[in-house]
């Protein structure tokens, strides 16, 4: 790499004259600035997308549910993987949830049935890695039409619902 | 505007360089042939990609990329391989909280990249944590309560 002779060049005469060397924080170069949340209401279209957003959650939410009901009980690997993951989509569905200025639309009363077909271990996985990766394409797909604050909600909760794919992959019984 | 826009990509540069170098630290503490020293070589080459593709970025702007320091302070000591692994997830996460300022652009093509550079970086941490996260890249502080 060229880029990196003349640094190195410093390094050794800094090193040969004994003066000390400046290190920039790690930790510090890498976090700089995401934006101050808390913005003007959100136009309609982000309305619909954070709307739309919430729902897809509450749908996760409720296979995640139907996914233990499924699995064979006890604390198997699965069944703690599957757990931890549900906790992550609460996280996301409160934090969706108060970003929505408008009166949230009352829950309805029976939730809805989610259909998870009856299989192993590594069936009821694959099908919550395929409805992971799905809800997170589609919120990748909305982040135009949305402000800035909502915009980094949307894009983080698709990189953490696209890391659940390879976590469920990994549990002892998943398909290969 | 274009220097606001230059800021946020030169923020997220430094972030790649940090990066860069700190897989050099992670390498140097894994085993030689292991599969955690091939993901350390993959993971290193798509920072160097997004460090090359940031500086273009820039220039393209008008800016003058910043450079890469001469070293960098490590956020803990590095004394084996699984404290190696541990930095590149710390890393991962710096890199991700870099991105999302870059997401908070208004121009599209921007906003795309960052998105994708913050889920490239929350799967590295995942792989190299053997964890997920709920908000790659968000400060708690920035969540509401």
């Amino acid at each position: 790499m060229s880029d990196e002779t003349p640094s190195r060049r410093t390094v050794l005469a800094a090193a040969i004259r004994g003066v000390p060397l400046v290190a920039v924080p790690l930790a510090l170069a890498a976090c700089r600035g995401v934006q101050v949340l808390g913005s003007p209401p959100p136009p309609p279209a982000a309305i619909r997308a954070l709307s739309a957003a919430i729902a897809a959650e509450e749908l996760m939410l409720a296979m995640y549910r139907a996914a233990i009901a499924q699995l064979p009980a006890g604390n198997t690997p699965a069944a703690l993987a599957v757990r931890t993951v549900q906790a992550e989509h609460a996280a996301h569905l409160s934090q969706l949830r108060s970003r929505l200025i408008e009166p949230a639309p009352s829950p309805s009363a029976t939730p809805r049935p989610v259909a998870i077909p009856p299989g192993s271990t590594g069936s009821i996985l694959q099908d919550l890695e395929l409805a992971e990766q799905a809800a997170s394409d589609r919120l990748t797909g909305q982040l135009t039409v949305l402000p800035p604050a909502l915009a980094q909600l949307f894009a983080s909760i698709a990189a953490s619902e696209a890391t659940h794919v390879p976590y469920l992959q990994q549990v002892p019984g998943a398909a290969p | 505007m274009t220097g606001a826009v230059v800021a946020v990509l030169q923020s997220a540069l430094a972030a790649e360089h940090a990066a860069c170098y700190g897989y050099g630290v992670v390498g140097a503490h894994l085993v030689m042939g292991s599969t955690a020293l091939a993901a350390a070589g993959t993971d290193w080459i798509a920072h160097q990609r997004a460090r090359d593709q940031l500086a273009a970025m820039i220039t393209d702007r008008g800016g003058l990329p910043a450079v890469s320091a001469v070293a960098y302070e490590l956020p803990f000591a590095v004394t084996s391989a699984a404290t190696a692994a541990q930095l590149a997830a710390t890393m991962e996460d710096g890199v991700a909280q870099a991105y999302l300022a870059v997401v908070a652009l208004r121009e599209p093509a921007l906003r795309s990249f960052g998105a994708a550079q913050v889920l490239a970086a929350a799967l590295r941490a995942e792989s190299w944590r053997g964890s997920t996260q709920p908000f790659p890249g968000l400060p708690p502080t920035s969540l509401r309560r």
